[in-house]
């Protein structure tokens, strides 16, 4: 779970180019958006493609995003509980 | 509707008219994933008085737009009424000019979408020459 929470700093940074940044920065529970990470709505469709393509995870509507986009911490338990095992 | 000409069913699928429409054919439609279409460039395109007066040149950012268009039809329902905007613009690269009388070839294809955001990427051509390749974001209010 650890090791899946640093793969999923390490896609943030690198997908949205969020330069300079260490996934070591990144607090496990701050808000991706708005406060914490202050991703926008052209980063959330970058996070979809991302997940998508890095871990096989389908984010199939805004309500799915909004659960799975609260926290690294929330993100990383909605990709455990539905990547392909 | 697999193709579409000026008058017909690209009016009817996109809002932009003259001097602003900029898609004169569509080759190849599958809503969703790919669109082909044509722009044919001529000696009459408002731009040719200027950009430049004594050697017409397309400006790079209308291949942009052309791309956004031709993205229009990768909607399966018309677009006349809705609204659309350019969100983002990434990794464009201009990679030859072109002019009055070339026929250019717009491609683009759907990476994905969420929360009426589409992502696609593009290529503009003229006789197998890619002119530019762009990722562009559209907004569908």
């Amino acid at each position: 779970m650890t090791d899946l929470k640093q793969r999923i700093k390490a896609m943030l940074i690198e997908r949205l180019k969020l330069e300079g940044m260490t996934p070591d920065q990144i607090l496990d529970d701050a808000p991706l958006f708005g406060e914490g990470l202050g991703l926008d709505s052209i980063d959330a469709l970058e996070l979809v493609l991302g997940l998508e393509q890095t871990f096989g995870v389908k984010i199939e509507d805004e309500a799915a995003g909004m659960k799975a986009f609260r926290s690294v911490q929330a993100l990383t338990d909605f990709v455990a509980d539905h990547a392909k095992a | 509707m697999a193709e579409g000409r000026i008058g017909d069913d690209i009016q009817a699928q996109l809002p932009h008219r003259y001097p602003f429409l900029m898609v004169d054919r569509v080759l190849a439609r599958e809503p969703g994933r790919r669109v082909v279409a044509e722009k044919l460039l001529t000696s009459g395109e408002p731009w040719c008085q200027g950009h430049f007066q004594d050697r017409p040149l397309l400006p790079g950012v209308l291949m942009l737009e052309m791309l956004a268009q031709a993205g229009g039809f990768l909607e399966a329902e018309s677009l006349r009424g809705a609204a659309v905007f350019l969100a983002a613009v990434q990794d464009a690269r201009f990679r030859g000019p072109a002019f009055p009388g070339d026929r250019l070839q717009l491609e683009v294809r759907a990476e994905g979408s969420f929360a009426g955001l589409l992502k696609v990427k593009g290529t503009v051509a003229c006789e197998g020459r890619e002119l530019c390749t762009a990722t562009l974001l559209v907004k569908r209010a």
